[in-house]
């Protein structure tokens, strides 16, 4: 192997590091609480998709969709204020060489307000999730994409109105 | 093969409802994890008996792959869009003919002799039940017209 390949090698494995280290920081943040610490990792123009976060009025559709400091960081602080243990957990964790990154994370909490659809019962939830990132060559999380089963979680909560 | 078109090959498999080519692509004993309906299993059992249902359902089914990449560890990551009208009963739910779109993330764990051994699948059910006009979370077989 050449010289050139052996960095080329170091670089990939520097990048996929950096990433996981990145997205490593955010669900520590995460299970912190800290909405600013995790917003701080994301790039100024951070994109963020909750894929299954559809709220269904009578004029329109309300996606889970925007920049992380607009939509993402009023989901999340929401989200806790709802859920005031909210508590996640890396399961998986999977990164490649471009700043692309997977994360199997469990996440769960107990109900202590209405949130979205979901009148507060007080009761407790725990739902596996996927999060697709994408980081930037300096660390930044530029990309945040979410999926998980809303069913799950609403039966969880008794919650049994599918919009 | 390297993984990214081995993956590609499998989505349009899915999209043709080839299960048994499928099932050759995978390892004898390659698992599955189709999250939201909490089936984990054989993929030979579980996942086939799923791709066969959602083939039979869905004969217009579309599977357009809107992103990939191929983790450090050889793992497939796709996110994809299945497209279809249906046409017979599907997870317990009645055929009104209703169209379904549904975004879902996919990993295909991929061997260094180009077989998957695991898939694990995320979706919303809850946003699959609204497209296919179920009313309630415990009453999947009543659905509004």
């Amino acid at each position: 192997m050449t010289t050139g390949a052996l960095r080329a090698g170091a670089g990939l494995a520097s990048r996929e590091n950096s990433a996981e280290a990145a997205v490593r920081a955010f669900f520590a943040a995460y299970r912190g609480h800290d909405v600013e610490g995790m917003v701080d990792l994301c790039t100024d123009n951070a994109g963020f998709r909750y894929v299954p976060f559809e709220v269904w009025g009578r004029q329109r559709v309300l996606y889970g969709e925007g920049k992380v400091r607009t939509v993402g960081q009023v989901i999340w602080t929401a989200l806790i204020d709802a859920f005031p243990d909210l508590a996640s957990a890396v399961i998986s964790l999977r990164a490649d060489g471009d700043g692309n990154v997977a994360a199997e994370v469990g996440i769960g909490g107990t109900q202590a307000k209405d949130f979205g659809t979901i009148a507060c019962t007080g009761g407790r939830y725990q739902v596996p999730h996927l999060f697709l990132f994408q980081v930037t060559g300096d660390g930044l999380i530029d990309d945040i994409v979410a999926y998980w089963d809303n069913a799950d979680w609403k039966k969880q909560l008794g919650c049994l109105e599918v919009d | 093969m390297n993984a990214c078109r081995l993956a590609e090959r499998f989505f349009a498999r899915v999209e043709a409802g080839e299960v048994d080519e499928i099932l050759g692509m995978m390892t004898p004993d390659a698992t599955v994890s189709l999250v939201p309906l909490n089936r984990h299993g054989p993929m030979a059992a579980d996942g086939a008996s799923y791709l066969r249902e959602l083939s039979r359902s869905f004969p217009d089914l579309v599977v357009r792959v809107r992103r990939l990449f191929v983790a450090g560890d050889n793992t497939a990551v796709a996110e994809i869009t299945i497209d279809g009208t249906q046409a017979e009963a599907f997870l317990a739910v009645s055929n009104q003919e209703k169209h379904v779109d549904l975004d879902q993330a996919w990993m295909l764990k991929v061997t260094p002799d180009d077989r998957i051994s695991a898939v694990i699948a995320y979706w919303d059910q809850n946003q699959l039940y609204r497209r296919l006009g179920v009313k309630r979370l415990d009453k999947v077989t009543i659905t509004a017209r």
